[in-house]
């Protein structure tokens, strides 16, 4: 995964966290080694497509990916990333060694899926309604016991897919107050800047521009749903075209594409810079003629 | 004595304002680059502004203008809008140079409407329906400023506004002869302008363009996408509906369903030999599926709320049908659309989100604030309305001696959604969003009292010949298919009502399932539309899949 990324920006990550990146199947075993190999990889393939002059009009990143999108935007330094990015993955990790996690229901309304978790509700075993990542395709977090429970009549009510994810912790659900109370802490000790363009809030859908909210989604984004499908939509509504995914996965584009079948794409994962910059460039020459 | 008071007070301010901009100003022509400088001298504080937006045509060089300007000079602008279309619209919000909003329609901004309107960025005066919103600009909402676009604008001032005339003429009269001031940006400065759409008396500013003004073809729907259960349901309407109640008058909402009717008429249609007897008039937008029953001799006239890109050639070619200037080209006009749509037709044939088991219909769904167009004029029985057609009389209950005739209004769903989600629902999502948005009233698009008659792909439902409520929602379970709704019907029921009529299967009515077929279709493809119109329409370039 790394292979291509400056190898600079990885010393970097050993210097400030003294955690060697390994780069192999057994280190991503590991939630700190798999969350920092992601960061840098992204801020690697942001660097390089800011080197050659482009910069977005929007930024949005879902969960992990807040951090590469605030420093797209000029909010957060590599740096300061990397250290909050550290702090995070470490606490999630010890949050809840075992029992907790997530899993995703495709079919059925976020209302559906809420009313199943609401009458289901065990005090020993919580679950609360997660992601939005599309309008049919919600995620539950919490006990996995109590997701079990909620897929079995998910399924019931007619979800085409009801699944457990492989995700070790129950984000995005009241259950991470500890941690977001802790990155909360460090933010304050670092000096962020208002976003040089628009910035799409996880944890309520939001367009922003003002520093204090991008902090805020950096800090508390796992205490809350990722929203992402009310992202899209109003990424929609500010008529955005064009949309470039940073590595590892597709996911997000393939979601885009559903929603606006005549959004322009590009996944990182997919595409080597050269051929991405050259299609940026072949639409940019489109839209003015 | 007390001092004389003075009566002119509204046209002294105006003057003065003009004065203070009258360094930038040559006539009434000011340069494009000075756009900004203007509205900041022309536009006071907390002013009413009307911009000019609906779903179709938008005054997009002065909406981006209006977000430039520094919100420590403009700021509070009370603004009226029938539709909330471009991202600026809401721009202006956020960077405070306006607070208030009352409109009409924002479908396409109706996330963050929604976003804004619960963080207070946006306070709603209130929703409205485009009638509505132009009549209350001559009442409680006279405008202090519009910003208008015209497409031509002589060295006089005179405007020509032609095929998307629009609604220009109603937001610019409501200023005009109330001392408001009127700032129109235009496409391009002429020498002559092909007609007189507004008269160079009723505008103050003139300002050329950076670029032409956005136009949307809204209207257009791609045979391609048209199913073969649209077809049947088509036909169903064609037999049950047009037919049986001989319809001359009719609006089509936006939609596959209206569509698919449009392209049955010269086919099926013909085939019940129905051709002269129902819908010679209409009052829609010049949608492009239309041609091949305006080419075969269905329709006699169409007047419309504005017009549709590609259709121009073609619209100045039929004179005999369209509302055609000397020079050619059509004159729309929303405010006249929707007066006409409201009081001078048989029927209203829409399509919505959502159906409750009353027979309410919203296209509001969670997490969006998207108004109302003209459906709801359109989809409602004008109680003001005296004179009689044979449609508007074969509704009148006949149990009643003083007992009057009723509009036609009728909504075609399929019982699942796109999202395969019902759409026929114990309780419509708009009922949560008017909590969310704090709204007086639940946004609902038609009410169950206005609509007469339900087209699924099960049958029509005759709601106009219930007499209670419980017979109401017995009709519309019976047609709502395996939807929670339509799962408490019972054969019993559904056979009671197909006896007495309130309900009709296809076979009660002739038609045949095996038959609906997309060959039935007049025009199958674009394609075939630009055949029919023998090349007069030019499809926009998303519509053409050939090139």
């Amino acid at each position: 995964m790394l292979s291509n990324v400056t190898p600079s920006l990885r010393k970097k990550v050993t210097d400030l966290t003294d955690i060697e990146l390994t780069d192999t199947d057994q280190g991503y075993t590991d939630s700190v080694q798999i969350q920092l190999s992601i960061l840098i990889l992204q801020i690697d393939q942001i660097d390089k497509m800011k080197a050659d002059g482009w910069a977005p009009n929007l930024v949005a990143g879902h969960s992990l990916g807040v951090f590469a999108a605030a420093y797209a935007a000029n909010v957060i330094t590599a740096v300061d990333a990397i250290k909050v990015v550290a702090l995070r993955a470490k606490e999630m990790q010890n949050a809840y060694p075992t029992g907790y996690g997530m899993g995703v229901i495709v079919g059925l309304l976020r209302k559906e899926v809420t009313g199943i978790v609401n009458e289901n509700f065990d005090k020993r075993n919580p679950v609360y309604v997660s992601n939005q990542n599309s309008q049919l395709q919600v995620t539950v977090s919490g006990s996995i016991i109590g997701i079990k429970k909620i897929l079995e009549q998910a399924k019931k009510r007619g979800a085409q897919k009801a699944k457990l994810l492989r995700v070790p912790v129950p984000s995005h659900s009241p259950l991470m107050r500890d941690v977001a109370k802790k990155l909360t802490t460090i933010l304050g000790k670092i000096q962020l800047q208002d976003p040089t363009c628009i910035y799409l809030a996880d944890y309520n859908g939001h367009a922003t521009k003002s520093v204090e909210r991008v902090t805020y989604d950096l800090g508390n984004n796992l205490v809350h749903p990722v929203y992402w499908d009310v992202m899209m939509d109003v990424a929609k509504e500010y008529l955005i075209d064009s949309s470039v995914e940073f590595s590892p996965g597709h996911v997000m584009t393939g979601l885009l594409k559903t929603k606006i079948p005549d959004m322009k794409t590009i996944s990182m994962a997919d595409m080597v810079l050269e051929d991405a910059e050259f299609l940026l460039n072949k639409w940019k020459n489109q839209e003015k003629r | 004595m007390s001092e004389i008071k003075s009566w002119t007070t509204h046209r002294d301010a105006k003057q003065q304002k003009l004065e203070n901009a009258a360094s930038l100003l040559d006539g009434k022509f000011a340069k494009t680059k000075d756009a900004k400088e203007l509205l900041e001298l022309l536009i006071s504080s907390n002013d009413k502004v009307v911009l000019e937006g609906d779903n179709q045509k938008q005054a997009s060089f002065l909406s981006k203008v209006l977000a430039s300007v520094d919100p420590e000079k403009v700021h509070g602008l009370h603004m009226i809008m029938s539709s909330l279309s471009r991202p600026e619209h809401l721009d202006i919000f956020d960077l405070g140079i306006a607070n208030k909003m009352d409109f009409s329609f924002a479908g396409p901004q109706s996330t963050r409407v929604s976003q804004m309107v619960a963080d207070g960025t946006m306070q709603v005066g209130d929703i409205h329906t485009y009638l509505e919103l132009y009549a209350r600009l001559f009442v409680d909402l006279i405008p202090n400023v519009v910003l208008v676009a015209a497409d031509k604008v002589d060295r006089e001032g005179n405007l020509y506004t032609g095929n998307n005339t629009e609604e220009t003429p109603v937001i610019v009269e409501s200023a005009a002869f109330k001392d408001g001031i009127v700032i129109v940006q235009a496409n391009e400065i002429v020498d002559k302008v092909p007609r007189v759409d507004i008269p160079s008396d009723w505008v103050d500013v003139v300002i050329p363009a950076d670029e032409p003004y956005q136009l949307e073809p809204l209207f257009t729907r791609d045979p391609q996408n048209i199913t073969e259960l649209q077809i049947l349901m088509g036909m169903m309407a064609i037999r049950g509906i047009y037919e049986k109640h001989n319809v001359q008058s009719v609006n089509h909402g936006v939609g596959f369903n209206t569509a698919a009717i449009e392209l049955l008429l010269p086919t099926y249609g013909e085939q019940l030999g129905l051709k002269g007897k129902i819908v010679p008039n209409w009052e829609v937008n010049p949608t492009p599926t239309l041609i091949p029953a305006i080419e075969s001799g269905w329709i006699k006239s169409i007047h419309s709320f504005g017009g549709e890109v590609g259709m121009e050639k073609y619209i100045a070619a039929r004179p005999d049908i369209f509302f055609v200037g000397k020079d050619g080209s059509m004159r729309s006009n929303r405010a006249y659309g929707q007066m006409a749509g409201q009081y001078a037709l048989d029927m209203f044939v829409g399509s919505t989100l959502q159906i409750d088991k009353y027979g309410n219909s919203s296209t509001v769904t969670n997490g969006r604030l998207s108004g109302f167009g003209g459906a709801p004029n359109m989809g409602s029985n004008p109680t003001g309305r005296r004179h009689s057609t044979p449609a508007w009389q074969s509704l009148r209950p006949d149990n009643d001696p003083l007992g009057k005739g009723q509009k036609l209004v009728v909504q075609m769903v399929e019982t699942f959604g796109s999202n395969k989600k019902p759409v026929f629902v114990d309780h419509l999502d708009a009922e949560e969003v008017r909590k969310e948005a704090k709204l007086k009233n639940v946004p609902i698009m038609i009410y169950s009292e206005d609509t007469t008659h339900i087209v699924t792909e099960e049958g029509i439902a005759y709601l106009y010949k219930t007499d209670s409520m419980a017979e109401r929602q017995a009709a519309i379970e019976a047609i709502a298919g395996v939807t929670p709704v339509g799962l408490r019907s019972d054969a019993k029921t559904l056979a009671d009502l197909r006896a007495r009529g309130i309900v009709a299967l296809p076979e009660d009515l002739g038609v045949s399932r095996g038959q609906a077929k997309r060959s039935l279709l007049a025009a199958q493809t674009m394609d075939d539309l630009v055949e029919w119109s023998n090349g007069l329409y030019n499809p926009p370039a998303k519509f053409r899949s050939w090139s």
